[in-house]
């Protein structure tokens, strides 16, 4: 019983870590209908910059995402008109993006991998190997911080959404793209931004892994599909189900790791993705769209 | 728009076409006995074999990835699985990957009938996502499978041959799979199941109302495009006698592929093999000037999204729509 | 001087076909118009064209003497013309309110937006009922009531419409028509596309047969109903249009 508890105690501080991820993915999906095979690749760009930031500034891998989200949201402008803009209305976008994004991410994973080899890396801020004991009970500290961060910036994302201006675009440009741009939506600048604003989740996420996890150029791809099995298992696009989706598939790896040991953790996500997509393909809070 | 050819009969000027063929597959055939003229041959028979390899396996992807539209970034899966088949019956038993190499193909046959039974149920991103989860599925799984070498790797013994003769079995085998694939995605290409295929790739909902069993057609698409895949997964793995699931698994050798057809031409018969060409020759080029480098995995991105860009339907496609494709090349 | 002015269009998808093929149409200021013909003619694409959605690829659009060719959806609208897309277009999780607010998006003003959509709630008494309810637990006239008030948030000079009868039963089908001739009585110019050739030309001033991409025909609207071709190809096919828009 107490090893459950632990298990759900690991499995849910990790859990809102893996929903930043996956918000930024399933935010992209919904407004532009694209898979963002490149989302990790991203990540682990942003995982860099706080790497370094950490190791020759000693700037705090929590603090640095002040500096990676904007980065990020720039280079997500730069990617879109370089990507995407002239395809968008393509009728085969779907197709024709993950292949694109496929590219873009071994462009990024080449570029890192010249730069600084595929060596492993990790920070080791104090919190990192630090835990917060409460007996019987233990909760890792960092994973604690990065946790309570990503719901922060969860929230946020979330508030954005349902109060602004712009939110209210974004949202009428999930629901239904044609009405709104028969409302006089510019639909091409809601895609820019909400690409821009995932790929600066994507940073977000990408300096807070540098503490949880050890990451290498060629490591996106696992992360990948990982961030896919979630929020297939949410339903493509929505985000509360990518909250839940990433909280369940966490405690569910959590207790996989403990049973068969660490390296057969993954295995639990794509075992997931394939469940899912067996019995239930539009995920649990999706829409049967076309898909 | 072009429509499809109604009749299966082949075009005019088709007996030039088969003599070219036919001239090319018989320089191919004669190729190694040049080795007793030229030094250092072993290096050609290499990229050859390299070449015949990717050329049987882009081919054999064009029929899902280009005639059905269903794109697999998971097609290694096919190749690993028929590796470590003909891998582990040579080491425990044996039995030489030349003779088990057909059954390697096969079984990638039916697994991929059986993955293809689930997986094809999604349309889309869906699908593609699940080809690259059942890669990374399987490597986890072969990374902890200690009987086939678990992340080590397994070594297989080579045909015991002198150094210089040593490829050349090698060098037939992978010809006559790459041959036995493009002819197989040709006469897929020029019969009713094809059409249905690219009726599919259109409009699949249009292709179900028109009364073409689409759920069976995919499948049965999927499972063929393992078949030779498998075999010549077989043989490379027997060739390279090292079997290790971090290198027949990585996401590269199944972007290969994408690109290759990509850049060739998807859907069409010709593209594989003269993107598999262009893209080896480009690679050796690259790596004997650059030096071998992670950057070549950044120019392999890029050259994809310039592809995919600007020329979407790649050389074979683009040359044919603006009528500049060399009648010898068209193979639709 | 016409108030929107079509000379020669010809437009497509991608780098698909010519959809219309040097298209060329009249709209009178005050007028209703009709606009029929078989699937695939290219009627939603000519709305498309006017609205933005698409640019056409040769040919002029005017509107009041301004060229609309290359304007963004969100300028034609700026200009007062409103388009009311097929199915219904409405944002589905969001409330009745909310689509309404979203027809107003392109105003700066809250408190503009705030009264155009009281006037609108004015019009369509039973969208005020159900204002906090999400717009995909409305029935089917009322969706598309929905999608007609929000057009009118903009208090547009031109409306289109595309098939708003669509799927819709024969009662609600005539409630919805009759919301068209009440448009027009309103002083907007109205432009409808229907597959029920007979019940929009009823309620139009003006008919124009829609073929392969051109005009091939217009009149009055009582003249296009009459006319023995226009019988014999589209109102013969009426009954079996609307078995269809029953499914």
């Amino acid at each position: 019983m107490t090893q459950a508890v632990q298990l759900l105690i690991i499995g849910i501080s990790l859990g809102g870590v893996y929903a930043l991820m996956a918000s930024g993915l399933t935010l992209i999906f919904g407004v532009m209908r694209i898979v963002n095979i490149a989302h990790a690749a991203l990540m682990i760009t942003a995982a860099y910059a706080s790497y370094w930031a950490f190791r020759l500034y000693h700037i705090d891998p929590i603090v640095s995402i002040l500096i990676s989200m904007p980065t990020m949201f720039v280079l997500g402008m730069l990617i879109y008109k370089l990507f995407f803009q002239r395809i968008i209305d393509s009728p085969r976008i779907g197709e024709l993006t993950v292949l694109l994004t496929f590219a873009l991410a071994l462009i990024l994973e080449g570029i890192l991998g010249y730069f600084y080899t595929n060596i492993y890396r990790s920070t080791n801020p104090s919190y990192a190997t630090r835990a917060i004991l409460f007996d019987p009970f233990y909760l890792p500290q960092g994973q604690f911080y990065a946790t309570l961060m990503s719901l922060v910036l969860i929230a946020l994302l979330w508030a954005f959404l349902q109060y602004t201006k712009t939110g209210y675009s974004i949202r009428a440009t999930m629901q239904n793209r044609t009405a709104a741009q028969v409302v006089g939506v510019n639909v091409n600048r809601v895609s820019m931004i909400a690409f821009s604003i995932g790929t600066a989740l994507a940073g977000a996420s990408g300096s807070m892994m540098t503490f949880l996890f050890t990451f290498y150029p060629g490591k996106h791809w696992e992360w990948v599909a990982i961030l896919l099995s979630l929020i297939v298992l949410g339903g493509m696009g929505s985000l509360l189900g990518a909250l839940v989706g990433s909280i369940m598939l966490a405690i569910a790896s959590a207790y996989v790791s403990f049973r068969l040991g660490p390296t057969w953790s993954p295995i639990t996500f794509f075992l997931a993705l394939f469940l899912i997509l067996l019995f239930r393909p539009q995920g649990l809070f999706g829409h049967k769209a076309e898909f | 728009m072009a429509k499809p050819p109604l009749t299966l009969k082949s075009p005019p000027g088709s007996r030039n076409k088969r003599l070219f063929i036919a001239g090319m597959l018989l320089v191919l055939l004669l190729i190694p006995f040049l080795r007793f003229v030229i030094d250092g041959f072993n290096y050609w028979l290499h990229m050859f074999l390299y070449i015949f390899m990717y050329i049987a396996m882009a081919s054999s992807w064009n029929i899902i990835g280009g005639y059905t539209g269903y794109t697999s970034l998971g097609h290694n899966f096919f190749s690993a699985t028929g590796a470590y088949f003909s891998g582990v019956l040579l080491v425990y038993f044996k039995i030489s990957p030349f003779l088990t190499a057909p059954f390697a193909g096969l079984l990638a046959l039916v697994l991929g009938l059986v993955f293809g039974l689930i997986s094809l149920r999604t349309r889309g991103p869906a699908f593609i996502i699940s080809t690259i989860a059942l890669v990374l599925l399987v490597k986890i799984s072969f990374d902890n499978w200690d009987y086939i070498g678990g992340a080590n790797g397994l070594s297989l013994p080579l045909l015991d041959l002198d150094v210089s003769l040593v490829k050349i079995p090698y060098y037939y085998y992978m010809l006559f799979t790459a041959i036995a694939a493009v002819y197989t995605a040709y006469r897929i290409r020029h019969s009713k199941f094809g059409l249905g295929l690219r009726a599919i790739s259109q409009d699949e909902s249009k292709a179900e109302v028109a009364g073409i069993p689409t759920n069976t057609y995919k499948i049965l698409a999927f499972a063929i495009s393992g078949l030779y895949v498998g075999i010549a997964g077989a043989i490379w793995g027997y060739y390279s006698t090292y079997l290790q699931p971090k290198t027949l698994m990585a996401i590269l050798v199944a972007a290969q592929l994408v690109l290759m057809t990509v850049l060739g031409g998807k859907g069409t018969v010709a593209g594989p093999v003269v993107g598999a060409i262009v893209f080896i020759a480009a690679e050796e080029y690259f790596v004997s000037a650059l030096g071998s480098s992670e950057l070549n995995i950044a120019a392999m991105g890029l050259l994809l999204a310039v592809v995919l860009l600007f020329f979407p339907e790649g050389i074979v496609g683009s040359l044919k729509s603006r009528g500049r494709l060399p009648h010898i090349l068209d193979w639709d | 001087m016409a108030l929107l002015e079509l000379e020669n269009v010809t437009a497509g998808y991608g780098h698909g076909p010519d959809i219309l093929q040097d298209l060329s149409l009249t709209i009178e200021a005050g007028r209703s118009y009709c606009i029929i013909g078989p699937n695939g003619a290219g009627k939603s694409t000519l709305m498309r064209v006017i609205c933005g959605l698409l640019h056409p690829r040769q040919g002029k659009v005017t509107y009041k003497g301004e060229v609309l060719n290359d304007m963004r959806t969100d300028e034609v609208l700026r200009r007062g013309i409103s388009f009311v897309p097929q199915d219904r277009s409405l944002f589905p999780d969001m409330t009745v309110m909310e689509n309404l607010r979203m027809g107003g998006f392109i105003l700066s003003s809250r408190k503009d937006l705030h009264n155009r959509v009281e006037q609108v709630l004015q019009t369509f008494t039973i969208l005020r009922e159900r204002s906090s309810q999400r717009a995909k637990t409305l029935s089917g006239g009322e969706q598309q009531m929905l999608a007609i008030g929000r057009a009118l948030v903009l208090n547009p000079e031109v409306i289109m419409l595309d098939e708003p009868s669509l799927g819709l039963a024969p009662k609600i089908a005539r409630q919805i028509f009759e919301i068209v001739r009440q448009l027009k009585d309103l002083g907007m110019t109205v432009i409808l596309v229907e597959q029920n050739a007979r019940m929009g030309l009823e309620s139009s001033d003006w008919g124009c047969v829609l073929d392969l991409g051109t005009n091939s025909f217009e009149g009055p609207a009582d003249t296009v109903l009459n006319d023995p071709r226009i019988q014999e190809l589209y109102l013969g096919k009426r009954r079996e249009s609307r078995r269809e828009s029953w499914k």
